[in-house]
């Protein structure tokens, strides 16, 4: 029993890490994504060399600086160890998803900004109205996969000592046995069982137009 | 006075001169035909009347006044319909945004310019539910639903099969019934002939020839017409 409570503490993390890391970078990605296709050259160049230098090195190398990075470097006080989690995991995602958005925002054909400005809209409006429910099909996939693996790096968080399932299950071991083990891996399929499902529906939902 | 004043329209991309000092008039309610073979600068100059390019000199006065955009409208040669939206939703997309008049009065005139162009049986039909040319008809209401002094069409018929582009030109003679001021490039000769007021005839950026359907088919003064012509007739 106290091993499914301690568990049950390990999904619990595994799913806030999750969940907040899509909170923050789903609209921070668009930021991101809006930045690299800025028409002020510096800015563009900028923000393309932080998505390089963040696609470029591993999650678990930027976690560690952000977690340790201030204290070491600027004898501040580090973030807590969840916080700086969430921090890291969404730069991270940020980058990724600000690139998933460019392909589909680039892929959607000029005409149809130019047939929204020929009708007097303006360029937010045409963006908002026309061109973002087109991008969004079209970038369900690559979506749907960043999302997954993203439920799979949460296991990471305890490269910094946060609680995750895996450890958690992982903690048994001591004790000879093993099944917690599977039972996070269950956890896992379970859980990416799901948002595929829920991909598959909203792509389906999606489907009532081309283009 | 004329509705729309065109002067000395320059545009250059890059190295290439496309327009080189483009002027005419156009009188309310009349129809121009421009035609011309390709590259010479007839898309460029809807492009500037429309604003989606701009030019690097000369002017554009509608009315004696410099023109704005909500005076021009225009219609593709690929209709670019915005695909998530109903052919109703399309007509009626931009006058809600831009708060042109109330609710219902936007659905009703939506539904009635539809009507218009043949198609109250297809309010709630998707882009991908219709044929090509019910798609450009649906792309002509739009942008009537504008309200738009001069209606511009860019080749409105060449992304269609042949069968389809009479549905097309009917909507357009229709149009000139009504009053409609419009300029049409269009690569279809009979129809210039009989439905355009003026043609205008453009070779490498500059108006070549420009007068009524009788002078410009009939008699053209000029012998880069003539050729043109000649090379058109023959390919039909
Ligand atoms: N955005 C652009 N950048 C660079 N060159 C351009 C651009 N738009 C048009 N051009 C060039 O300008 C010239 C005129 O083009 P335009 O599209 O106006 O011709 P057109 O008369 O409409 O031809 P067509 O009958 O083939 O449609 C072409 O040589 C084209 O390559
Ligand atoms: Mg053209």
């Amino acid at each position: 029993m106290s091993v499914t409570l301690q568990l049950l503490q390990g999904f619990e993390e595994t799913l806030k890490v999750f969940a907040l890391t899509l909170v923050f970078s789903i609209p921070l990605g668009l930021l991101v994504c809006f930045g690299s296709m800025s028409r002020i050259k510096p800015l563009r160049w900028l923000i393309r060399g932080f998505i390089w230098v963040i696609r470029g090195t591993p999650l678990m190398l930027q976690l560690m600086v952000i977690f340790y990075g201030p204290g070491l470097m600027f004898h501040m006080r580090a973030l807590p160890r969840f916080t700086a989690v969430i921090v890291a995991f969404s730069i991270n995602y940020a980058c990724y998803f600000a690139e998933i958005y460019r392909g589909g925002i680039e892929s959607i054909s000029q005409g149809q900004w130019e047939a929204g400005q020929v009708l007097g809209l303006s360029r937010s409006q045409t963006f908002f109205r026309v061109v973002l429910l087109q991008v969004v099909k079209r970038i369900l996939p690559p979506m749907s996969n960043e999302i997954i693996t993203l439920v799979k790096d949460t296991a990471l968080a305890r490269i910094i000592a946060v609680y995750e399932v895996i450890w958690a299950g992982e903690s048994f071991i001591k004790s000879g046995l093993i099944w917690p083990l599977f039972y996070t891996g269950a956890f896992y399929l379970v859980f990416n069982g799901l948002l595929t499902i829920l991909f598959s529906t909203a792509e389906k939902k999606l489907n009532y137009f081309r283009g | 006075m004329a509705l729309l004043q065109v002067n000395g329209l320059q545009k250059q991309f890059d190295k290439a001169q496309v327009l080189r000092g483009v002027s005419f008039t156009l009188e309310q309610g009349q129809v121009l035909a421009i035609i011309g073979s390709s590259g010479s600068g007839k898309t460029t100059l809807l492009r500037c009347l429309n604003f989606l390019e701009t030019p690097d000199s000369g002017e554009i006065l509608v009315g004696g006044k410099p023109a704005s955009r909500q005076q021009f409208g225009l219609v593709f040669q690929n209709f670019n319909l915005f695909p998530q939206y109903t052919a109703l939703e399309n007509v009626a997309l931009a006058p809600k945004l831009l708060k042109i008049g109330n609710k219902s009065d936007i659905q009703t005139r939506a539904e009635n310019l539809l009507g218009q162009v043949g198609l109250a049986d297809k309010l709630d039909a998707y882009p991908w539910q219709l044929s090509g040319g019910q798609q450009q008809r649906v792309a002509i209401a739009r942008a009537l639903a504008m309200q738009p002094e001069i209606l511009c069409f860019d080749e409105p018929t060449s992304a269609l099969d042949p069968e389809l582009t009479d549905e097309v030109l009917r909507v357009i003679r229709g149009l000139k019934q009504k009053n409609h001021t419009m300029i049409v490039v269009t690569h279809e000769m009979a129809f210039a002939k009989c439905v355009a007021d003026v043609v205008i005839y453009m070779a490498d950026g500059v108006i070549e020839e420009m007068g009524t359907p009788e002078e410009v088919f009939d008699n053209p003064k000029s012998e880069k017409t003539r050729a043109f012509l000649t090379r058109r007739f023959d390919a039909e």
